[in-house]
């Protein structure tokens, strides 16, 4: 006998995810799902962001890493409040992982939570977590044809940076080629360069990010 | 490896609505999965077989069927399946398309005894 299911298989990730998003709302967070390829920057790029923001925006971070808390240790040295998932063996983090990591936040004291993934080009992408916003990071040592052979992480982010343009004399990495790709796949994609341990485009990530912020809290309720 | 979190939701949505019919096997799952999920239907079926293994599922036929993706010109209007990654409009080139198919992942049907 043939019975007729017609669910959609993540809708409990996607359940959970809408309740993390409510709660977000209600705290006045702006969320974002940080993913890249390991080693592509991440816990850099929060260091930096940390410094940077110190005194203007309340940073916090859950961190996921298959194992250490490594991240969550560099991240808390900015006195960021930072909680570390270890997901043993899962590629990706998903909401309800997540959901897990809140009850040991204060998020009434956090105006920007950044979600850092588990460094992986794929399956981050295919799990929402309750995000406002999927932001990714291509560094440069990885290749141009990346947004080619990963195309879902491109597609669903509203934001990629290219890292480690410090570094492009060194390779054969070319930025135009990168960012064409990238735009093929999603051409409402904006794109910022960045030099995490130079400093470069810092100041336009963080515009970005304060721009954001600000956009979310402009349509939510004022508390 | 999110083949194997997603066998897992699979099997629970199936042996749910089973369950709900009484029925003692699952010999069927049809899926439907979109191109831009990127999931591999090889791994997909070997990791459903494990997870599968002690329940009424155990052996069941897990059968993908997979969507291309597909898009819709928001300028000229045409329908269009999107080749290699290349979100334009083949007919006009606008870039001002919306994704209409390709991110589904539901399960369509089960056969159940």
């Amino acid at each position: 006998m043939k019975i007729n299911v017609m669910q959609d298989v993540l809708q409990a990730n996607d359940r959970i995810a809408e309740e993390n998003k409510r709660l977000f709302s209600e705290n006045r967070n702006l969320v974002l799902n940080l993913m890249s390829s390991p080693g592509a920057g991440k816990t850099s790029l929060l260091e930096k962001t940390a410094e940077i923001l110190a005194g203007k925006l309340r940073l916090g971070v859950v961190v996921g890493d298959i194992e250490t808390t490594r991240d969550a240790d560099r991240i808390s040295k900015f006195n960021v409040p930072a909680i570390q998932l270890t997901t043993g063996t899962a590629c990706h983090l998903d909401a309800n992982m997540v959901a897990s990591a809140l009850p040991h936040l204060q998020l009434d004291k956090i105006d920007v939570l950044v979600v850092e993934n588990v460094g992986n080009l794929v399956c981050p992408a295919e799990f929402v977590v309750g995000e406002d916003y999927k932001i990714m990071i291509l560094s440069v040592t990885e290749g141009d044809e990346k947004p080619l052979k990963y195309p879902l992480m491109f597609k669903e982010s509203a934001l990629m940076l290219i890292n480690k343009i410090d570094l492009l004399e060194y390779t054969n990495f070319n930025l135009e080629e990168a960012k064409a790709n990238a735009r093929k796949i999603n051409p409402s994609i904006e794109i910022i360069e960045i030099s995490c341990t130079k400093g470069t485009g810092l100041d336009a990530w963080i515009n970005w990010l304060t721009a954001h912020h600000k956009k979310k809290m402009d349509v939510l309720p004022h508390a | 490896m999110h083949e194997m979190g997603i066998a897992q939701n699979i099997l629970d949505i199936a042996l749910n609505a089973a369950n709900q019919e009484g029925a003692t096997k699952i010999s069927r799952i049809n899926l439907v999965a979109g191109e831009l999920r990127g999931l591999v239907p090889m791994q997909l079926t070997f990791c459903f077989s494990i997870v599968a293994k002690d329940s009424i599922a155990s052996g069941a036929y897990l059968h993908v069927e997979e969507v291309p993706v597909s898009g819709h010109c928001n300028d000229c209007s045409a329908d269009f399946t999107v080749e290699e990654y290349n979100y334009l409009c083949p007919k006009c080139g606008s870039t001002r398309i919306q994704i209409t198919g390709g991110t589904e992942l539901r399960i369509k049907d089960i056969e159940i005894e």
